[in-house]
């Protein structure tokens, strides 16, 4: 077994079964860490909660809906303006959040009262919203408060309004994806099926699994719609709470984030037929099987593959440019979930990196039999990792670049690695071949930031290099090691696009395709 | 003309102003040399938290979880709290002060952290690191009493209690910053160099501020030590600059050792800051130097040029902890300002009773309103619905969407300001601070003018 051990965690043997060095001539089966079990404690793990999983992944990206959390205020602040899914709502539930406000009082006597006022002063205070989503939290699942019961009896007495109960505490599991769990199944058992959508194309599809970081949904739902294929929902970035009741009328469900919402695109195959079809929209060849594989399912691969051909022709020479100048760097790929599989292959291809490390949070082992086997042998592989082992790893591997959180991304700045955010990104969308683009450019500007190169030194030493210039450019660090050819060519170019890609496909009209008989 | 304070007429809370009372004990742990707390309850109560710390400051800090699972919450969690002292002990051997933080899950199911630590330290202290000095100090603050200002109150009252011994009294003060930024630290510093006089400060957090090094070494981390905490206990006078974030540690010091505690006032505004330093003179007994006159000068200067031309009379909200908006309210005050809507972002019954509230109250000339138990609601719900106009809001960024979506320019201040860069290592307080607030202020409403082609000619000659 290629199990490795940190110095770091020696007195904590049992890490040891949570990292692997994918080996040589090694099959998965030798090379597949621990994964999903109990955190250790004090380990200073990057783990977040289950209630964190259920609300502020999945419940919150869910646009048109008041999102309260049944507790003290802290759940409510904590996850509230830490991430990046927009929407085009002006971004409703990005701005807003609802906390009952939970005190000792409500904790000795309940706090079933104080939730129902809280839902009518919500509603009241946002009369053009009808749906609403609450979310349990540890204090409010120890004292036991029946919040469906109460939603139940909001429900009776406003007919208009509709609300969603999702008990997922915090300490509902090892980590955040205890949560993506529980409200996977609390969406599948009690809203859908309760709105019949009306059905404005042949070809109608979910979109599962994908919550519009930075638009990302609106990228790819950019691509359906010009095949003429009505997305019914999005479940749940820049999704609407009704389109989500509907997901019964799909005839196919598009699943792209497999670790957080497979669960209700299992379910509904199983309760409704629903065929799962599991797709990338993240590299260009991942995309276009993707879409590829979408045409196929509805008989409409020629609409695929004109979108496939326009859009790799415009965005292909950028791509490369980034290509030619990332060959060979060192990655360390440190998401939260599922981006370590999604990204590691294809930024190896299409980008010429170079991935040293896959790490994951909240991962289950079939996201690292995933990743393992498409990482190279002498990756490092880690499952909930922890402070120092990420440290050691980073001076271990001396990577070029880091893809991981916010907080993290702090700690490795400081140990003079750059890094992006994997998680919110930097300037995304980074789904889509323009967003794939997008993605090198960020990853182009971090490793050959002229403040990276200063880092290093240290001007107290007789050594210290001297300036020949008072400025330095990414290009000049990066094209002196190119040949003439890449540096000199015609076709290949940097990123054309503008700072804001997302927002003009709002306005975006959509070619109509004839209806089949029927 | 009136200065009404009411409670929030509502009982929920749309979006919050404040989180829970562990995120107060959390950054009391960041801010102690050695030290990493230990959160007792689920994973994100910790998570977040790092997080928000990271957004406010740009860097990480170190803290630990018991990671409570569905079995702990079940079963009790005591032993969580058990194996993660001795993970941490065996992987951090720098560590000596391990603060374990309850969570409102923690303190529902009863888990008594307390005894944990007398088991641990009969236990596990004294069998496997017999030779290490390690304090493990309880701190309960279960997220549904007070707030994150609650929580820090409680933290540093219990850090205090921990370590506090009488030994050789000395001259020095003990100086309680409260919920302060690396700015704050290093001016209240400098005010008391100029004065000659030797502090403990609680906390040492300038290095939060921390660099990156050729090498890769630094990291940030708060500097307060073990010394600095026993020598409060020798002090001839606590300092404690926010009354809701630190009295209690002043009040237990003046209790068990008679150490007199000097409450207040947050220095914000020259007139703070007079008293301030007043008061440091009455207990120390060292002059006010020239050169603290002469910095006062300047300050003076700044305003002059600013207060009635551009600031009389724009109308300011302010929201955060109640300190905070008590110094910006009385400074905005002195700049005829009018401060028409203050939030504060709990339910601490005793603000009602704050002397400096109810000056504001006998001496306004215009209406005013003071919210406690307040969220953002009660402040966009005014400008939306009810007609409030405003000039100005002062608050931390969790309030942006509203300056932004009501077009009414803000300066990011309080905790937290992640939408702004490097905003921390700026003074509120001091001289210093009441010059960077001054014309932050006016530089917004300048830009404001230009970006509303609002007079903006006014400024062609000044």
């Amino acid at each position: 077994m290629p199990l490795h051990e940190f110095e770091c965690s020696k007195v904590i043997p049992e890490r040891k079964q949570h990292a692997v060095i994918k080996g040589k001539g090694e099959t998965l089966a030798d090379a597949l860490p621990q994964g999903y079990l109990n955190t250790i404690p004090g380990s200073i793990s990057e783990r977040g909660c289950a209630y964190c999983g259920a609300k502020h992944v999945i419940g919150t990206p869910m646009k048109d809906v008041i999102h309260i959390s049944h507790g003290p205020v802290g759940c409510t602040y904590d996850t509230w303006q830490t991430k990046r899914y927009i929407s085009d709502n002006d971004n409703f539930q990005l701005k807003y959040t609802y906390a009952t406000d939970v005190k000792e009082k409500h904790i000795v006597f309940g706090a079933e009262k104080l939730l129902k006022q809280n839902i009518l002063e919500a509603f009241k205070a946002f009369p053009q919203i009808k749906r609403m989503t609450i979310y349990q939290t540890c204090a409010t699942a120890l004292i036991g408060d029946d919040i469906n019961a109460i939603a139940a009896e909001v429900m009776e007495e406003l007919p208009e309004v509709d609300i969603f109960v999702c008990n997922s505490p915090g300490f509902a599991g090892p980590s955040q994806s205890g949560g993506h769990h529980k409200i996977n199944i609390a969406w599948i058992n009690q809203k859908v099926g309760t709105v019949e959508p009306e059905i404005t194309s042949d070809y109608v599809m979910n979109y599962v699994g994908e919550y519009n970081i930075q638009g990302d949904q609106e990228v790819m739902t950019d691509y359906f719609k010009r095949m003429g294929i009505q997305v019914l929902s999005t479940f749940t970035g820049n999704g609407s709470y009704d389109g989500l009741r509907a997901m019964h009328k799909a005839q196919l469900n598009v699943l792209e984030c497999a670790r957080s919402a497979e669960y209700i695109a299992n379910e509904l195959r199983v309760r409704y037929d629903i065929p799962r079809l599991d797709i990338d929209g993240f590299g260009f060849k991942p995309l276009a099987d993707s879409l590829r594989k979408i045409g196929m399912f509805f008989g409409i691969e020629d609409r695929a593959k004109a979108i496939i051909d326009e859009e790799i022709a415009r965005w292909q020479p950028e791509l490369d440019w980034y290509k030619e100048r990332l060959m060979g760097k060192k990655v360390c790929l440190w998401p939260g979930g599922s981006k370590l599989w999604h990204w590691a292959h294809c930024i190896e291809e299409e980008m010429g990196l170079r991935v040293v490390s896959v790490y994951t949070k909240f991962g289950h082992q079939g996201d690292m039999e995933k990743g393992i086997a498409r990482v190279q042998e002498g990756t490092l592989a880690i499952d909930d990792p922890n402070e120092l082992e990420g440290l050691e790893a980073l001076e271990m591997l001396k990577p070029d670049i880091i893809f991981t959180g916010k907080r993290p991304g702090e700690v490795a700045k400081k140990v003079r690695v750059p890094y992006l955010n994997a998680h919110a990104y930097h300037n995304g969308p980074y789904k889509g071949f323009e967003g794939w683009v997008r993605f090198a450019r960020d990853i182009y500007n971090a490793i050959y930031s002229p403040i990276h190169q200063l880092s290093g030194v240290d001007i107290t030493k007789d050594d210290a290099p001297v300036w020949n210039t008072g400025f330095s450019t990414s290009r000049m660090l990066s094209d002196s090691v190119l040949s003439d050819e890449v540096r000199n060519s015609t076709t290949l170019r940097q990123y054309s696009g503008g700072f804001d890609s997302v927002t003009k496909l709002r306005e975006r009209e959509y070619p109509t395709f004839e209806r089949k008989a029927s | 003309m009136s200065c009404e304070v009411k409670e929030k007429g509502r009982v929920g809370t749309i979006n919050p102003i404040f989180t829970c009372q562990p995120a107060g004990a959390q950054f009391v742990s960041i801010g102690i040399k050695d030290c990493i707390g230990i959160v007792h309850g689920g994973q994100g109560c910790v998570m977040f938290v790092r997080l928000i710390f990271s957004q406010h400051y740009k860097e990480s800090f170190e803290l630990a979880s018991s990671s409570l699972h569905e079995d702990g919450a079940v079963f009790g969690a005591c032993g969580r709290v058990e194996e993660a002292v001795d993970v941490l002990l065996a992987r951090y051997p720098h560590v000596k002060v391990i603060p374990i933080i309850t969570t409102c899950s923690t303190e529902i199911i009863g888990d008594d952290v307390d005894g944990v630590i007398r088991k641990l330290k009969d236990e596990l202290l004294a069998e496997k690191y017999p030779d290490r000095e390690v304090h493990l100090i309880a701190m309960h603050t279960p997220s549904f009493v007070g707030s994150m200002i609650s929580g820090y109150d409680v933290a540093v009252r219990d850090v205090v209690k921990h370590f506090a011994k009488r030994t050789t009294p000395s001259e020095k003060i003990n100086l309680l910053t409260g919920w302060v930024n690396p700015g704050d630290v290093k001016e209240l510093k400098h005010l008391l160099k100029e004065m000659d006089i030797q502090a403990n400060v609680l906390f040492e957090i300038e290095s939060f501020d921390s660099p990156v090094m050729p090498d890769g070494s630094a990291v940030s981390h708060g500097n307060t030590t073990i010394e600095d905490l026993i020598d409060t206990g020798n002090a001839q006078a606590t300092f404690a600059l926010n009354r809701y974030e630190g009295t209690k540690a002043a009040e237990y010091l003046e209790k068990k050792f008679k150490i007199p505690a000097v409450i207040g006032p947050t220095p914000i505004g020259i007139r703070n800051t007079d008293t301030f330093l007043q008061n440091l003179r009455k207990v120390t007994g060292k002059p006010i130097p020239e050169s603290l006159s002469r910095e006062r000068g300047v300050a003076i200067d700044a305003l002059t040029d600013l207060t009635h031309m551009f600031l009389a009379d724009k109308r300011v909200a302010i929201y955060g902890a109640a300190d905070l908006v008590i110094g910006l309210a009385e400074f905005c005050l002195d700049l005829e300002m009018k401060p028409v809507l203050l939030l504060l972002g709990d339910d601490n019954s005793k603000y009602v009773d704050d002397a400096r509230i109810k000056a504001i109250q006998e001496n306004v000339d215009f209406d005013m309103e003071i919210i406690t138990n307040a969220d953002f609601w009660e402040l966009e719900n005014r400008i939306k619905n009810e007609g409030l106009e405003l000039d100005l809001i002062l608050g931390h960024s969790k309030g942006r969407f509203i300056s932004i979506d009501y077009n009414i320019p803000m300066l990011r201040v309080g905790f937290p300001t992640y939408d702004r860069a490097g905003l921390y290592r700026y003074p509120t307080v001091g001289y210093g601070g009441a010059i960077w607030l001054a014309e932050q202020m006016a530089n917004l409403l300048f830009a404001d003018m230009e970006h509303k082609k609002n007079k903006e000619w006014l400024l062609n000659v000044w």
